[in-house]
């Protein structure tokens, strides 16, 4: 690799060549100091306008009543819109319903994708068309997809019902039963997004190098323990990915819950029971037109995940100084 | 290590596939039909024969030309501004030193979190104060603001850029620019291509914030266009369900023609940690 | 070791992006339409269906003004709807010339955006002697502005099925049908349990809990809120009358169990699984499309106990509108007796213009789909009745918190009336700030 250009050369040639090199280097420094900032200025400059600004003028409202009726007139509150969050039980049922929707639909998704991905491992017909078949639920908007859920989930008339009815079982109202309208409003999730984990876990699981499993048969680890002490932890940083991924989509889930709701909008049920702290949100500023209120809710749940990530962040650090 | 598939293995993809594609198949089957067709007990589980008149009101009446044309070019310029800004900037994140660089990853996560209805006020007073509204513009800049972007390109450059290759082209003197263009992008390609069918299919179904921004009879996207549909106090089903096919058929024919570039591109993209 | 790629589709990208970005803010410039012509495009923005388009009345307008273009846009939800117009208007931006308000938003928008909003009631060809003096009151302002011209009304029936009435055992002639329940609506109730005892297997007498209570909530004077404004449902005897009577449909088992303008609801008229339900004139087509061929003459039409209102609508035309003067004179025409007549002959929805309900169109109009009812003499015979109903601006989101919270939990998760009406209270009081 050519690291200079000193070639032997007369005086003259050898200052202009200590010159270009001076040049060069100060150049070089010049670059490594301020490119960075050319690289990211892109991003922040229209992260400043539409990022920023919306994001400060709702901590501002936050501190406010305000109303959609009159942006303009605000008046001070202090942090009321907070104080009166921690009494408020449509906001923790909106949190508990965020977590137990969240679980429901994130637990399931990554596993069943792990083990799709896992039988797409093997040597297999058609591998192509089941991996584009498992992508193209994703492809589907949240509206189009509830769309046909909330038809598929009728309680009259609804396809699912009829076929539990073929087993004996139901009607079930999914509408409005407690846990059978979390559920179905999960499965909106899962179909939309398990094919597409599926998938990053069957590239993961394709990096996983032979020798660790031969090493493994041959201390005669069955198919099931190779999966689970070889593949499993192999894919351990893609599986922290797509948790941290689905987790932040879960706590923002929004589209779903409003729309599975039919014309109640953004109640989340007769007794709020899939109202989501997204959907909550968005019938204070929406329906309700308090964005004073609305505001609140949004830097609660903003912070509720910053909590979140810092608990991960430090328990990952004590476990990486501990273990 | 790879095993050859027992049919275990592939009753249990069947059943998968059967699972992801029933629900598209039945939308289309939906969209066939009449309303009371819909009704009948058990549900129909075959295509009727309204479908073309079906697509052909909700073609109509949803402005779709327009609407479809609208959308390829706010997700394209979405998805294509997207990927840019998201890998300079996650290339500067993931390699680069720079003061405040901490202070600003974490703000970048953190918007990652910020929940994306409550910007929608402030949002729209800003555009019509820059009398965007009813624009493309006033969907396609702020979605450029994609925190989750720029988090992914850094977390695959991290690995899947040595130290030693920038350096390796430093050394040879190449500048700022040059490197991002011979050694960033060639490195993060994989990782770009999947961003960019990401964001395209998040502008595609996006409708929260263009049904405030836009409207039916300006520049309409699809998602926007859908919202007209349904005819008021008479809301007919089939037509409503063709009309989400219209807006989905795209997406899926791209999906079914590119499949396979598409699928390498995501296993080659996944982020590795 | 320098890495050399394929460049030029990395260049070829990038052009793209930098292409596409110049282009966007260009393919967007189409919005403004005015035609070279040099006619005036009228834009006129809606909720649901109004029908002026398919009742013609848009290119009867057009013959007669050659310089108009008139342009509408539909948002299928008031849900959306409302919201988008709300967030329009605060900033100015993005209205269309002139704009549908629902009746219940219309207190909303006349206590807070009428500084924002023309005022219709001195537009020339406007005279306030042609409406309803409820509905005119209800758009106008405490300085007397008349921000919102009636577009429909919606005086209700109810109505029922003759097939399945005469299977339980109950008239079928629409005189004795509203004899049955006339006056009180304890007698629908009673009508229900008769129903109940002989009916046939699969059927329901009614729809939902939460239909017969926006009915009944539709026929008194004084609901949510007093003269001074004040919200006053929840000590309000009317209300909680009101509550108790539709609660006891759901209690007493004469409910389907549906919520109304879900798919389910429109399923059930294919199916034909309830015998009756309150019916505002606006809803005879819906039920005409969702019942289909199969009901036809089996759906008839019979006074409802007692009169009453529920929804109907209003236009406006925001003073930031492009084409102010010429959106006034369109909303005015639009609004005019004559167009209403000819509106409710085409589409059924009945006018809110009182000069209207004279005209042969309207008194004499009969509906081909309910075995020919006199659903003019039915439904003006109703708007004459109707209350003259005190509105405050959060009466959406009371009316909806009873019924999509409080009644939908008794009537579907079996909770007692007294639970949902509490589970009411709380979701209303923290809804309105109180």
């Amino acid at each position: 690799m050519a690291s200079g250009t000193t070639t032997a050369g007369g005086a003259p040639l050898r200052q202009d060549a200590a010159g270009e090199r001076r040049w060069r280097a100060r150049r070089h420094r010049w670059d490594v100091r301020w490119s960075p900032y050319a690289y990211i200025a892109p991003f922040f400059v229209f992260f400043a306008a539409f990022g920023l600004v919306p994001l400060l003028y709702t901590a501002w409202a936050s501190l406010h009543r305000v109303e959609l009726t009159a942006p303009a007139d605000m008046e001070w509150v202090g942090l009321r819109n907070f104080s009166r969050l921690v009494a408020d039980e449509f906001f923790w049922n909106a949190l508990k319903n965020t977590v137990t929707i969240g679980l429901l639909s994130t637990v399931p998704q990554l596993l069943i994708a792990l083990g799709v991905a896992h039988l797409l491992h093997g040597r297999l017909r058609g591998s192509m068309f089941f991996r584009v078949v498992a992508l193209t639920p994703y492809a589907t908007s949240v509206a189009a997809a509830t769309l046909v859920f909330v038809l598929l989930f009728g309680r009259d008339y609804g396809m699912v019902n009829w076929a539990l009815g073929l087993a004996g079982i139901g009607p079930v109202n999914w509408q409005n039963g407690a846990w059978a309208s979390q559920f179905a409003v999960s499965t909106i999730v899962i179909w939309r997004w398990t094919g597409y984990n599926a998938l990053i876990y069957l590239a993961a699981m394709q990096s996983i190098p032979d020798e660790l499993y031969e090493s493994a048969a041959l201390d005669g680890a069955s198919r099931w323990r190779q999966f689970v002490h070889v593949t499993v932890p192999s894919l351990r940083p893609t599986i922290l990915f797509t948790i941290v991924v689905s987790t932040i989509g879960a706590t923002q889930l929004f589209g779903e819950p409003l729309l599975f709701n039919g014309s109640a909008g953004a109640t989340g049920g007769s007794d709020h029971q899939f109202q989501t702290l997204g959907l909550y949100l968005y019938e204070q500023g929406w329906v309700n037109l308090h964005l004073g209120r609305a505001s609140a809710i949004a830097w609660a749940m903003f912070l509720i995940l910053v909590l979140l990530g810092t608990a991960a962040g430090l328990i990952n650090a004590y476990r990486r100084r501990t273990g | 290590m790879r095993v050859r598939a027992g049919r275990m293995t592939y009753a249990v993809l069947i059943v998968f596939t059967v699972l992801s594609l029933f629900p598209l198949v039945w939308t289309a089957i939906a969209a066939s039909g009449t309303n009371g067709r819909l009704a009948r007990t058990p549900p129909p589980f075959w295509f009727g024969g309204n479908l073309p008149k079906n697509l052909g009101i909700a073609w109509t009446d949803a402005n779709m030309g327009v609407a479809l044309l609208n959308t390829v070019i706010v997700a394209g310029t979405v998805a294509a501004g997207t990927v840019l800004f998201s890998t300079l900037a996650g290339f500067a994140f993931a390699k680069l030193r720079f003061r405040f660089k901490n202070v600003l990853l974490l703000l970048v996560i953190g918007t990652m979190m910020v929940p994306p209805q409550l910007s929608v006020v402030p949002l729209f007073m800003l555009i019509a104060e820059l009398s965007w509204t009813d624009q493309l513009q006033s969907v396609v800049l702020p979605a450029l603001v994609s925190a989750f972007g720029v988090f992914f390109m850094r977390q695959y450059l991290l690995e899947a850029l040595p130290v030693e290759l920038l350096e390796a082209a430093r050394v040879d003197g190449a500048s700022g620019l040059r490197v991002v263009w011979h050694v960033v992008f060639p490195a993060a390609r994989p990782a770009m291509a999947v961003l960019a069918m990401l964001t395209f299919v998040m502008a595609w179904n996006d409708f929260f914030w263009p049904i405030i921004a836009l409207t039916q009879n300006g520049s309409p996207t699809v998602q926007v266009a859908l919202t007209g549909l349904g005819r008021g106090y008479i809301p007919d089903q089939s037509v409503i369900m063709a009309g989400a096919l219209l807006g989905t058929l795209p997406l899926l024919l791209v999906f079914v023609a590119f499949g396979r570039q598409i699928v390498g591109g995501i296993m080659q993209g996944a982020v590795k940690g | 070791m320098r890495t050399h790629t394929r460049v030029p589709r990395t260049r070829a990208l990038l052009l793209a992006a930098a292409v596409a970005l110049g282009a966007a803010p260009a393919a967007g410039c189409a919005a403004d339409r005015d035609g070279d012509d040099g006619r005036t495009t009228i834009s006129v923005g809606l909720f649901g269906s109004f029908g002026f388009k398919e009742a013609g009345l848009y290119d009867e307008y057009m013959r007669l003004h050659k310089d108009v273009v008139i342009e509408q846009t539909s948002i299928q939800r008031n849900e959306n709807y409302y919201p988008q117009l709300l967030t329009h208007l605060v900033s100015d931006s993005g209205l269309a010339d002139i704009q549908a308000v629902e009746a219940i938003n219309i207190a909303e928008i006349t206590a807070t955006q009428a500084h924002r909003l023309e005022d219709l009631g001195t537009a020339p060809g406007v005279r306030k002697d042609d409406f309803l003096p409820w509905k005119w009151a209800q758009a106008t302002t405490k300085d007397g502005r008349t921000v919102g011209l009636g577009t429909d009304i919606g005086p209700q029936a109810i109505c029922y099925r003759k097939d399945l009435f005469a299977r339980a055992g109950l008239p079928t002639d629409r005189e004795a049908v509203g004899r049955l329940w006339a006056g009180d609506w304890r007698a629908y109730l009673e009508t229900g349990k008769r129903y109940r005892a002989k009916a046939p297997a699969g059927t329901a007498f009614t729809d939902s809990a939460s239909g017969v209570l926006a009915a009944i909530t539709g026929s008194s004077a004084r609901r949510f809120y007093d003269e001074d404004g004040t919200v006053v449902y929840k000590r309000n005897p009317a209300v909680r009358e009101a509550w108790d009577i539709a609660a006891s449909f759901a209690t007493e088992n004469l409910t389907a169990r549906l919520q109304q303008f879900t798919p389910a609801w429109d399923q059930a008229y294919a199916n034909a699984t309830f015998a009756t339900v309150s019916c505002p004139a606006w809803m005879l087509g819906y039920i005409e499309d969702k019942a289909g061929a199969a009901g036809r003459d089996r759906w008839d039409v019979a006074a409802a106990p007692r009169p009453g209102n529920w929804g109907g609508s209003f236009l406006v035309v925001p003073r930031s509108a492009k084409h102010r003067a010429e959106a006034v004179r369109l909303a005015a025409w639009l609004t005019a007796p004559e167009q209403q007549a000819k509106l409710f002959q085409r589409r059924g929805s009945f006018p809110s213009a009182s000069a209207a309900h004279a005209l042969p169109a309207v008194s004499g109009a009969r509906h081909p789909y309910f075995n020919d009812a006199p659903t003019g003499r039915i439904y003006t015979r109703a708007a004459q009745g109707v209350p003259v109903t005190i509105l405050g601006p959060k009466d959406l989101v009371i009316a909806q918190n009873l019924a999509d919270v409080g009644m939908l939990q008794v009537d579907q998760r079996g909770r007692s009336p007294e639970a949902g009406w509490d589970a009411a209270v709380r979701t209303i009081d923290n809804a309105l700030d109180l």
